[in-house]
């Protein structure tokens, strides 16, 4: 036990580290992004960074439903294709752009995820993992069958290459990988602000105990479904993007494996965090490269990585708690600082 | 996890996890090529005695690579393997003769192989690192339709040649003019495999079963079309689930509708569980499947059925006693164990055909080789093959069926 | 008629099948309210097994009863080893479920790998013991019947372990309070033992009636069927058993029915709708009682 607290002790202290030079940081990973197309990545480099941070951003969706709120979904591959189908779809058969196009992905995977949100107020724990579950199965019916919208099994092709003020943004110029990169800092950023937020505050209260909010008066049905709704069109979003990767889509893509490969994500970078969620992203999209001389084992020893990681570090790999100061809200803050000020002036 | 963690040593551990963490990056970025040269000796499909190993032929102007990306994990592995245990074969013949004359130098021919594990995203990573590789002239590959049409933009937008021995996807070859297929056009399949229920067995109530997949749908509409064609009526078409195991509800609507013969547009994974159902529910109309239900696996599956006829159009045939082909399949036998199926040869084919092009062009020039595959008459052992303006391969089919546990000619 | 009746024998055969495995995540599910993953490849290993002995040639019966054995085993280890270390941590419920999903990963991909069995689906040994039985224009095989009388058998066995036997009471005790049957004297650790000993064993006997129905059998199988099982478990009521064989029942009629009328393609979906739906209308399932969360 005493290597576990020294290694969170080393990680908190790095964590210190980081918030102490947050600005600088900021500044290179800015830098950095702006010359995303500038660095002379190679194909495979880019196609990597793409996936990771895509699956950065899915992991940041799920997030905010299993590691804010603590509902466990294992149907996110469900919200995934709709976002990304809605966006194929709008563009290809409706002529949308892409911007209004991926909007439209978000919103209106929040809308289903509401839609899903409503059992979540009769349904607990391990059954509502269940219904996500099931609705993920139907969702890849759906697109199989709906063959007059979704084109079935024959999928959606040449999605066309979207452009931001005349420049085409392909995978090539490196727009693609900026595109994404953007992507996932808006989603840390609002996850980030979420997380500081009173709602993000109600999220952990309810994942920690909901009897308690409950007896303290939280409407924690409304708080699950804002959740859902949050989750979703993070997750639409990112589904939207996965429309532009590949160029083609078919309902085969998202299917139950891909809603656990979501879920490792957030489990191995570590539940709740933002940061683990880029980790967690960049292990699972990277052990398969790495692990490609294993060949037909690989995927025995990613079951083993997952037994072993659950074993020893339930947390996830950066799932330390923070010993940074706790954000609180100015109304917070102010209610606070009254009894102060009414002391100093009964004193 | 020990107790007596001293804080320098956990320092360490973290110190080395991150370094790991940095290593497993680097090795990514950079280890690409190395990744791929250890393919071939180590991969799955490599049995023990691998042809294009055992070749000692001097190279006089280095090598050229021939990249099969294709399933050699996870649920087609088998089909992956077989390309892969092709592509080999056919380096190694040409090998023996000294590799491929370019332009008066001789290139000894490697065969890398890449696993896309019928994941799109995978096969989209592979397609990348294969286009990176500079050495790589030609791509054999992808198994699945919907697979081959993510790779396929990004050969053609590199400019490699690809050749798969399976889509079927209508788009696939249209895609761009360096995307081919080596495989059977549907419409000339099913027009033989309609010629087999209808003419062949005097049938004229036809019942069509076809899997979920792309290819399953076009092939089961194909079959509609040519069934009408011949004269024949289509009784009830059913569409079942590519990992559909219960045919139950399938086999009794069909004895309802009457149907005298099936024909079935799936693998031979449906349409081996198909028959022994059929068997086994005492429904014993002769069933008639695609070129790709030509393979041994069908075999055990057929001796379970013994009162089921099967039939199947192919455009390969491995009891066919031309010398020239009763020498590739005693080499493949040889190499591998089993005698090669239809999509093997296809596969194996395909690589000929890459080669003769390359030949032809008289450069290292992929552009050249392109043009030239326009130009090839290769007379393989899936028949004589051309392709026309949109790079799809025409071929002439036979019919054979299962006699007496061994795949036979159907006479007449 | 005739279809109707033929779907709906079809369905009530492949019913019992379903009962069979919802019985293993029913029984899991009701002590430690986990969803156990790893019990889809277990059915997958049982069938597995049986395939191994069989064509090592030691004969269908025997092969059944090493297979039932092996697969009981390792669904106790799976307990052991992953489960158990977690249990004693005190560790989230996603954790389990996630080193359960692990574990079937660790099984089906060791199943599939070429030297061990191979990735492609193979001929299962039959189990159509005599010959079929044809009443008007319904043919039954005898592998349909002895899935249906066998399966009846093992739940009725499996009802008769639970509720009269010494080890049933401890189960149903720990069931309902786990630290109070631990104070009662019950040897907790080893009810939860015997509980995956028994769901394995069950998945194996089903894993050989389902492959010796269909005459197939590959590694891939166990997780479609193994999620459809769990469905029926909910359906049921999650915990109860005979919530588990009516909920097998209405899961394989409606599916069978559902490819009859609806076409093939909405079979595999069938489970997840009515699922929800049931879901949705009785949030514990058919027979599930009210209230049993545990805080």
């Amino acid at each position: 036990m005493a290597m576990k607290k020294n290694t969170n002790r080393l990680l908190s202290s790095f964590e210190s580290f980081c918030y102490k030079y947050r600005y600088i940081f900021a500044v290179i990973y800015v830098l950095l992004c702006v010359s995303i197309p500038f660095l002379g990545l190679n194909r495979v480099q880019t196609r990597l960074l793409m996936m990771i941070a895509l699956y950065a951003m899915l992991g940041m969706g799920l997030n905010v439903l299993t590691g804010y709120t603590g509902l466990v979904s294992l149907g996110h591959a469900g919200f995934y294709g709709i976002g990304a189908y809605v966006c194929a779809l709008l563009q290809v058969n409706a002529g949308w752009s892409f911007w209004p196009a991926l909007l439209a992905a978000g919103v209106f995977t929040a809308f289903i995820g509401l839609l899903l949100g409503l059992p979540s107020l009769r349904l607990s724990g391990s059954y509502l993992s269940i219904v996500t579950l099931g609705f993920c199965e139907i969702v890849q019916m759906i697109l199989k069958q709906w063959e007059s919208v979704t084109n079935g099994n024959y999928g959606v092709r040449n999605i066309p290459t979207p452009h931001f003020f005349g420049i085409p943004l392909t995978a090539k110029n490196g727009g693609l990988l900026l595109l994404i990169v953007v992507l996932a800092t808006l989603t840390a950023l609002g996850c980030l602000a979420l997380k500081n937020s009173n709602t993000g505050r109600v999220f952990f209260a309810i994942k920690d105990d909901e009897l308690a909010s409950t007896m303290m008066g939280i409407n924690t049905s409304r708080y699950k479904i804002v959740s859902f709704v949050i989750s979703a069109f993070i997750t639409g979003a990112a589904g939207g993007f996965y429309s532009l990767v590949n160029g083609y889509i078919e309902p085969t893509n998202f299917v139950f494996n891909t809603s656990i490969l979501i879920l490792s994500v957030v489990i191995v970078g570590g539940l709740g965090t933002i940061r683990g969620m880029v980790f967690g992203a960049a292990l699972l999209q990277l052990f398969p490269e790495v692990s490609r001389g294993l060949y037909e084992w690989r995927f025995v020893v990613y079951g083993l990585l997952l037994v072993l990681m659950m074993r020893f570090r339930p947390q996830g790999a950066l799932g330390w708690r923070s010993t940074q100061p706790y954000h609180l809200s100015k109304q917070a803050k102010q209610i606070l600082a009254q009894p102060e000020t009414k002391k100093g002036g009964a004193a | 996890m020990d107790g007596s963690g001293h804080p320098s040593k956990e320092m360490k551990k973290v110190i080395a996890a991150l370094l790991a963490l940095v290593m497993m990056l680097s090795l990514v970025a950079c280890g690409n090529k190395d990744d791929s040269q250890k393919d071939p000796g180590n991969g799955p499909g490599t049995s023990q005695n691998d042809p294009s190993k055992d070749n000692n032929t001097p190279s006089t102007g280095g090598t050229i690579k021939i990249a099969v990306a294709a399933p050699m994990t996870g649920d087609n592995a088998e089909y992956g393997i077989g390309f892969a245990n092709a592509a080999k074969l056919m380096a190694k013949e040409w090998n023996d003769k000294g590799g491929v004359d370019i332009g008066g130098t001789k290139y000894t021919i490697v065969i890398d192989e890449y696993d896309d594990r019928s994941d799109s995203d995978e096969a989209a990573l592979i397609a990348n690192k294969i286009v990176s590789d500079d050495d790589v002239y030609g791509v054999l590959g992808h198994f699945a339709s919907g697979i081959c049409m993510v790779a396929a933009p990004i050969y053609q937008d590199a400019g490699y040649v690809n050749i798969s021995p399976t889509s079927s996807h209508a788009n696939y070859s249209g895609i761009g003019d360096f995307i081919f297929r080596n495989n059977t056009v549907i419409v000339v399949e099913t027009a033989t495999g309609a010629d087999i229920a209808i003419d062949y067995l005097g049938k004229t109530k036809v019942g069509v079963l076809s899997i979920d997949t792309e290819w399953g749908q076009s092939a089961g509409k194909s079959m509609e079309d040519n069934i009408a064609a011949k004269g024949g009526t289509m009784v009830l078409r059913q569409e079942v689930s590519v990992d559909a195991v219960d045919f139950a509800t399938e086999i009794a609507n069909f004895k309802s509708a009457g149907a005298e013969v099936i024909m079935v547009a799936g693998m031979y994974g449906t349409l081996g569980p198909l028959v022994v159902a059929m068997q086994n529910s005492g429904f014993t109309v002769p069933v008639v499947g695609c070129s790709n239900a030509y393979t041994d696996n069908m075999l055990e599956y057929a001796a379970q059925a013994p009162d089921i006829q099967i039939y199947a159009p192919v455009a390969f045939f491995a009891g066919n006693t031309d010398p020239k082909i009763q020498a590739y399949v005693k080499a493949y036998t040889d190499a591998y164990g089993a005698a090669p199926s239809a999509l093997t040869t296809q596969a194996y084919d395909s690589v000929g055909i890459m080669l003769t092009a390359l030949e032809k062009a008289g450069k290292l020039d992929r552009d050249a080789m392109k043009d030239a595959i326009y130009d090839v008459e290769y007379d393989g052992m899936s028949g004589f093959t051309t392709f026309d303006e949109i790079g799809d391969a025409q071929k002439v089919f036979t019919k054979v069926t299962i006699k007496d546990g061994a795949w036979a000619l159907a006479e007449g | 008629m005739v279809t109707f009746l033929g779907a709906t024998i079809n369905g009530l055969v492949l019913g019992m099948a379903y009962a069979l495995i919802a019985v293993g995540y029913s029984l899991v599910f009701g002590i430690l309210r986990l969803i156990n993953f790893a019990h889809g490849s277990i059915y997958v290993f049982g069938a597995y097994m049986v395939y191994l002995f069989v064509s090592l040639q030691v004969g269908l019966f025997p092969s059944i009863l090493l297979a039932i054995l092996l697969a009981g085993l390792l669904a106790l280890l799976v307990d052991k080893i992953t489960l158990e270390p977690l249990r004693k941590k005190n560790s989230m419920l996603i954790s389990d479920l996630i080193t359960t999903v692990g574990v079937s990963f660790i099984i089906q991909n060791v199943l599939s790998v070429e030297k061990v069995f191979g990735s492609e689906r193979k001929v299962f040994p039959s189990l159509n013991l005599f010959s079929n039985i044809t009443i008007g224009h319904i043919t039954i095989q005898s592998s349909q019947i002895i899935m249906f009388v066998v399966a009846l058998l093992l739940l009725l066995v499996l009802t008769f372990i639970v509720n009269k036997t010494k080890i049933g009471l401890s189960m149903r005790a720990t069931e309902q309070n786990s630290r109070a049957a631990k104070l009662m004297g019950i040897n907790v650790n080893f009810v939860i033992s015997f509980t995956f000993f028994l769901g394995g064993a069950s998945a194996a006997i089903a894993g050989a009636l389902i492959c010796g129905y269909y005459q197939v059998i590959s590694p891939t199988m166990g997780s479609l069927i193994g999620l459809k099982a769990f469905a029926a478990a909910v359906v049921g009521g999650i915990g109860i058993l005979h919530g588990s064989v009516v909920g097998g029942l209405v899961v394989g009629v409606c599916e069978c029915l559902a490819a009859q009328y609806l076409g093939s393609n909405v079979r595999d979906p069938m489970a997840f709708v009515i699922l929800i739906i049931i879901l949705i209308i009785k949030p514990n399932g058919l027979f599930g009682k009210k209230g049993i969360t545990k805080v």
